[in-house]
C-alpha cells in the first residue's frame, strides 16, 4: 500500500473515532554504503527504511503511535493506538498542531538518485589508496562511502502539507597509524568528506586525518592540576553536542536544566555569542521547517554573554507565553516531538588558534574528547572526560599527551571562556542537527594525568 | 512471520549470483514506553518495527539489503539488490529449509504488550513517588517503564528456519537533588528478559528510593580529587570496567581486522591471574540473554579469560571467516536495519576469593567507586573511560566521605593486569551497549574488585 492510500484510511478512521486534530509524519530513507579493508571491498549495504508516525489530540492531550507496516489494518490500528495512548496522559500544557499557509525560506537540496554500487566502490577503493599513500598508515585502516536519500512529509488536519527531500553522499576515512617500533604504538583518526562522490578531494582528506593521527604518536601523560585549556574546533563542537540540551525549553520546564529563569541574564563571558542557524552555509542539510512544520529561522541563543532565548516548540512556547523558535525535532520518525537546534555554533572571534595558545601560555590543547554520554551530566553541568591533545608550553603547542581527563562544569565553562578563535571547521558529522565551533580558550579547568 | 516456502525462494534469489551463504533476518517488534515527569504521565512511546534484511557472503565479502516491504515481491526485490551488489555471476541453487526450535530458556509469565498503559503508569508512579518522598532535597523525578516484544525470524542457506521471541522489561528512574545550591542526579535502571512479573521481585518503590539515595548523597558531596590512585570498584554495574577495558577489544568486529590490543594472544596471559571473565548468553531471564543470536546460532557460555589467560574471542559468522574460527553465538543487531556483528551478552568477572573488607582495608588512600555510569573504548589503542556515579574516598583502609564528578581512564591491556583483588559476591547491572550494529541490551557484572592504580579524573 502506498502512503497516499494509507493516509486516506487513517483519515477515515480518525473521522469514525471523532478525532479532529491529528498529524501524519511520514519518512522514507534509502541508503547505500561500501566498506573497504586491505584494498578489497568487504562490506556493502543497500537499505530501505522509514515509517509513519501519527499523533492526535484527545481531550487536549497528544497521543503518538508509529508503524513501518503500510496496510489498511495497520492504518486503522495506528489511529486507535495513538488515541489510546493519549487517554493515559496527564500533561497540563495545551498542545497544538501547526497552521497551514505559513511561508518558508527556500533551501537548496539535492533530489539526485543514489549513486550506483560501482561509483560507491570506486570511491571507497580510491579513498583506501589515498589513505595508504600517507606515511605510517597500516592495516586496520578502513574506508567507507555512504549515500543517503531521505524524504519527510508532514500532513495535518489543519491543512498543513509539507515535503522535504535531500540526498547526502560522503566518504569516511579511518586511518590506523603506527610508529613502526618493535613494541609498536598505534593511533587512530577519522574524517568525513562530503560532496558529490566524483568531486571529493580524498587525498586532502586522507592527508589531514593521517597527519592528525600521526601527530599524536609518542604521547606522554599530562600533568595533574588546574590550568587553562584550549579546545580545538572538533573537541568544542563535540562538547556542545551534548550540552546543547540545556537550552531546550522542554528540559527547562521539566526542571531538568539549570537555565530556568535565566533568559535575559548573563550566563556566559561577554566574548560568547551562540547561534542556531537552519541555513548554515557549510551544513549540506539546510532545513526549511521544524518537525512540527513551523518555519525554521536563525536566532542568537547567547548574545555577548546574555541568554537571549531558549529553544522552543509550539507547546513550550505557549506555556512560557512566547512564540516558538521553530526548534521542534524528532530524532527519528517514530519519536515524540522534542527540541533540538539545527546548526548550533559559537560565533568566531578574531584571534588565530596560535594566538589563543600564546594567551594560555601554559596548559593543555585538547583535540579529542571521549565518553561524553557517561562523563557529561547535562543537569548539573559537571563533566569529567577522557581527553587527548598537546601540552601548551610557553605559549606554543608542545608534546602530544593522551589518556588524561578534563573536569569542570559546563555552566562555569561558559563564564570562563576568555577568547574564541577564528577557525571554525565545517560540521564534522553533518545532519539536520549539527554543531560547529572555533578553537576556544577556557581558564581554570582541572586536568588529571600523572 | 514469513512462510518457509517464501524464504526458500528469497534465499535462492539472494544466492543467484554466486553467494556461498545467504540469510534472511525478519522482525516484528513492539517498542513501548511510558514516561513520567514530576509524578504525571508525560508521554507514551508506541512503535511497531517491521522489516527484513537479506545478507549474502562470498568469501570475505558481505552484502546486506534491507526492506520494510515484507511481501514476497518486496523480499524478492531486496534479495535481488543484495545479489547484484555481491557479484555479477550466475548460479543455480536449490535451498530446502527445515524448521528448527531451540527452546526457550527465558520463560515469560505476563507479556507486557498485553498490559494496559494505566497499569504500567501506576507502577511507575509508585517508584517516582518513593523517590520524591525519600528526602526533601529531591526536587525532580523522571521515570520510564519500557518494554520490548521482539519477534525475529532467521532463515539461512544452510537450511535453518527458526523464530524467537525476545521480551524485555525495564524500569528507569532518575532523581534530581539539590543540597545548598548544588544540583546532582541519581539513577537506577533495573531490567530483565522478563515480562511484568519483573515487578514481583524488583519493587518499584525500591527503584525510586535507590535513585533518590544516590542523588541526595552526591548533591551533598565535594568534588573527587584528581590523580593516579588505587580504586575499589563495586559489584554490579561496576563490571562496566571489564566491558570497556577488555570486552569490546575481544569482539571479532575488532579482532578480525587487527584492530585490537588482544589480537593473536589466545593462550597468553593478558590479565592478572585473579581475573576470570565470562560472556554468557544462556543465563535464564537475564537482561543480556538470548536463546539464539541474530544469525540463528544458539547462545553459549564463553569463557573469555581464565585465571588471566585469554581463552576465547566473541565471534559472529562473517568475521569468523576472516579469523578462521566458528561463531560463538555472539552475533547481535538492534534491528533489521543494522548489519549484525559480534557483541557481548551478559559479561562479568567471575567471583574470586578475596574478602570485601580486605579489599577496602588494603587501600591507604584511594577511591571506592560504589556505583558506575557508562563508558567507551577505542579497541585499537585500548584507551577507555567510564564515569563514577557514586564515589567515596578511602583513607587508611576505611570508606570516608562521598565525592562526585569522577571518571576513570586508562588502557585496557594495562588495567586488566592491575585488577589484583577480586571479591566473592557477583552481581550484575543492566545497560544498553552501542556499536556498529546498534544499541543492544547487555549485562555487566563483577564482585567488588581492586585496581591497584588508575587515573581518576576529578577536580
Amino acid at each position: 500500500m502506498d502512503f497516499q492510500t494509507f493516509r486516506q484510511v487513517a483519515d477515515e478512521e480518525a473521522a469514525a473515532l471523532h478525532i479532529e486534530e491529528y498529524e501524519l509524519y511520514y519518512q522514507v530513507e534509502e541508503s547505500a554504503s561500501v566498506s573497504v579493508f586491505r584494498h578489497e571491498i568487504n562490506d556493502c549495504s543497500s537499505s530501505n527504511d522509514g515509517g509513519v508516525c501519527l499523533r492526535c489530540l484527545v481531550n487536549g492531550r497528544m497521543g503518538y503511535a508509529s508503524t513501518q507496516l503500510l496496510s489498511e489494518e495497520s492504518a486503522r490500528a495506528l489511529v486507535r493506538r495513538a488515541a489510546g495512548n493519549a487517554a493515559v496522559l496527564e500533561t497540563s500544557d495545551p498542545e497544538f498542531l501547526a497552521e497551514a499557509g505559513q511561508s518558508y525560506q527556500a533551501v537548496e537540496t539535492s533530489r539526485a538518485a543514489l549513486p550506483d554500487t560501482k561509483l560507491l566502490s570506486k570511491t571507497a577503493l580510491a579513498g583506501q589508496d589515498a589513505l595508504y599513500a600517507q606515511p605510517g598508515v597500516v592495516d586496520g585502516s578502513n574506508t567507507e562511502v555512504h549515500a543517503h536519500r531521505f524524504s519527510i512529509a508532514i500532513h495535518n488536519s489543519r491543512g498543513l502539507d509539507l515535503q522535504y527531500e535531500n540526498t547526502l553522499t560522503f566518504a569516511v576515512l579511518s586511518p590506523v597509524v603506527s610508529d613502526g617500533a618493535p613494541e609498536e604504538e598505534k593511533a587512530t583518526g577519522f574524517k568525513f568528506a562530503f560532496g558529490q562522490l566524483d568531486q571529493l578531494d580524498l587525498s586532502a582528506a586522507a592527508r589531514e586525518t593521517a597527519d592528525e593521527a600521526r601527530e599524536t604518536l609518542g604521547a606522554g601523560t599530562a600533568p595533574t592540576g588546574v590550568m587553562p585549556v584550549v579546545f580545538s574546533p572538533k573537541a568544542m563542537s563535540y562538547l556542545l553536542t551534548f550540552y546543547s540540551e540545556v537550552f531546550s525549553a522542554e528540559r527547562v520546564q521539566k526542571g531538568l536544566s539549570l537555565l530556568k529563569d535565566k533568559e535575559g541574564t548573563a550566563i556566559a563571558s561577554p566574548v560568547v555569542t551562540l547561534v542556531d542557524d537552519p541555513f548554515y552555509e557549510k551544513n549540506p542539510l539546510p532545513m526549511p521547517f521544524d518537525a512540527e512544520g513551523t518555519p525554521a529561522r536563525r536566532k542568537n541563543v547567547i548574545e555577548n554573554g546574555v541568554l537571549t532565548t531558549l529553544l522552543y516548540n509550539l507547546r513550550t512556547a505557549a506555556a512560557a507565553g512566547k512564540t516558538t523558535t521553530g526548534n521542534a525535532a524528532k530524532s527519528n520518525y517514530d519519536s515524540v516531538i522534542d527540541i533540538q537546534p539545527f546548526t548550533m555554533y559559537f560565533a568566531s572571534g578574531e584571534l588565530t588558534q596560535e594566538e589563543l595558545l600564546r594567551k594560555a601560555q601554559n596548559g593543555v590543547l585538547i583535540t579529542s574528547l571521549d565518553g561524553l554520554h557517561a562523563g557529561a551530566n547535562t543537569i548539573s553541568g559537571d563533566f569529567s572526560l577522557q581527553s587527548a591533545g598537546f601540552l601548551i608550553e610557553n605559549g606554543r603547542k608542545g608534546a602530544p599527551v593522551r589518556s588524561f581527563t578534563v573536569a569542570g562544569n559546563f555552566f562555569d565553562l561558559l563564564k570562563n571562556i576568555t577568547a574564541i578563535a577564528n577557525d571554525p571547521q565545517p560540521p564534522f558529522f553533518p545532519s539536520s542537527t549539527s554543531f560547529v565551533s572555533p578553537s576556544v580558550l577556557v581558564e581554570g579547568l582541572t586536568i588529571a594525568g600523572k | 512471520m514469513i512462510a518457509k516456502e517464501i524464504c526458500e525462494r528469497v534465499l535462492q534469489k539472494a544466492a543467484s549470483t554466486g553467494a556461498d551463504y545467504a540469510e534472511i533476518f525478519a522482525e516484528n517488534t513492539l517498542n513501548h514506553a511510558v514516561d513520567l515527569v514530576g509524578g504525571k504521565v508525560d508521554a507514551v512511546h508506541d512503535a511497531q518495527i517491521a522489516g527484513a534484511a537479506v545478507r549474502v557472503f562470498q568469501g570475505l565479502r558481505s552484502v546486506m539489503a534491507t526492506t520494510v516491504d515484507t511481501s514476497e515481491a518486496g523480499l524478492l526485490r531486496c534479495a535481488q539488490r543484495a545479489a547484484e551488489a555481491l557479484a555479477e555471476g550466475r548460479a543455480e541453487v536449490s535451498i530446502t529449509l527445515r524448521e528448527r526450535l531451540f527452546g526457550d530458556i527465558h520463560p515469560i509469565r505476563v507479556v507486557p504488550s498485553g498490559v494496559d498503559n494505566a497499569v504500567k503508569a501506576d507502577l511507575l508512579k509508585e517508584a517516582c513517588a518513593a523517590a520524591r518522598d525519600y528526602d526533601a532535597a529531591v526536587v525532580q523525578v523522571t521515570g520510564t517503564l519500557m518494554d520490548v516484544d521482539h519477534h525475529i525470524l532467521v532463515a539461512t542457506s544452510e537450511g535453518l528456519w527458526t523464530q524467537d521471541r525476545q521480551i524485555r522489561t525495564r524500569m528507569m528512574v532518575r532523581a534530581v537533588a539539590e543540597v545548598r545550591g548544588e544540583t546532582q542526579t541519581g539513577a537506577y535502571n533495573p531490567g530483565a528478559r522478563r515480562g511484568m512479573e519483573l515487578f514481583e521481585t524488583v519493587k518499584p518503590a525500591d527503584v525510586g528510593r535507590e535513585a533518590a539515595r544516590q542523588a541526595v548523597i552526591m548533591a551533598g558531596a565535594g568534588y573527587c580529587p584528581a590523580g593516579v590512585m588505587p580504586v575499589a570498584i563495586g559489584s554490579g554495574f561496576g563490571g562496566v570496567i571489564f566491558h570497556e577495558a577488555c570486552g569490546h577489544s575481544l569482539e571479532a568486529a575488532s579482532v578480525a581486522y587487527g584492530n585490537s590490543q588482544f589480537c593473536g594472544k589466545l593462550g597468553e596471559k593478558i590479565a592478572h591471574e585473579k581475573v576470570t571473565a565470562i560472556d554468557d548468553g544462556t543465563l535464564p531471564n537475564e537482561w543480556g540473554s538470548i536463546n539464539i543470536d541474530d544469525e540463528g546460532t544458539p547462545a553459549q557460555r564463553n569463557v573469555l579469560i581464565e585465571n588471566g589467560v585469554l581463552k576465547s574471542y566473541m565471534i559472529d559468522k562473517f568475521n569468523g571467516r576472516r579469523m578462521g574460527m566458528p561463531s560463538t553465538g555472539s552475533s547481535r543487531r538492534q534491528s533489521f536495519a543494522y548489519a549484525p556483528t559480534s557483541r557481548m551478552t551478559n559479561t562479568f568477572i567471575a567471583p574470586g576469593s578475596d574478602k570485601e573488607e580486605d579489599i577496602i582495608a588494603s587501600i591507604e588512600y584511594g577511591l571506592y567507586a560504589k556505583t558506575m555510569g557508562g563508558g567507551s573504548v577505542n579497541p585499537v589503542t585500548g584507551e577507555f573511560n567510564f564515569a563514577v556515579n557514586e564515589g567515596y574516598l578511602i583513607r587508611n583502609g576505611k570508606i570516608c566521605e562521598p565525592v562526585r564528578g569522577a571518571s576513570l581512564v586508562g588502557k585496557g591491556d594495562q588495567v586488566i593486569q592491575k585488577i589484583d583483588m577480586v571479591g566473592g559476591a557477583l552481581a550484575c547491572g543492566q545497560g544498553m551497549c552501542g556499536a556498529s550494529s546498534g544499541s543492544i541490551p547487555t549485562n555487566v557484572g563483577q564482585p567488588l574488585i581492586r585496581v591497584s592504580s588508575i587515573t581518576v579524573g576529578g577536580r
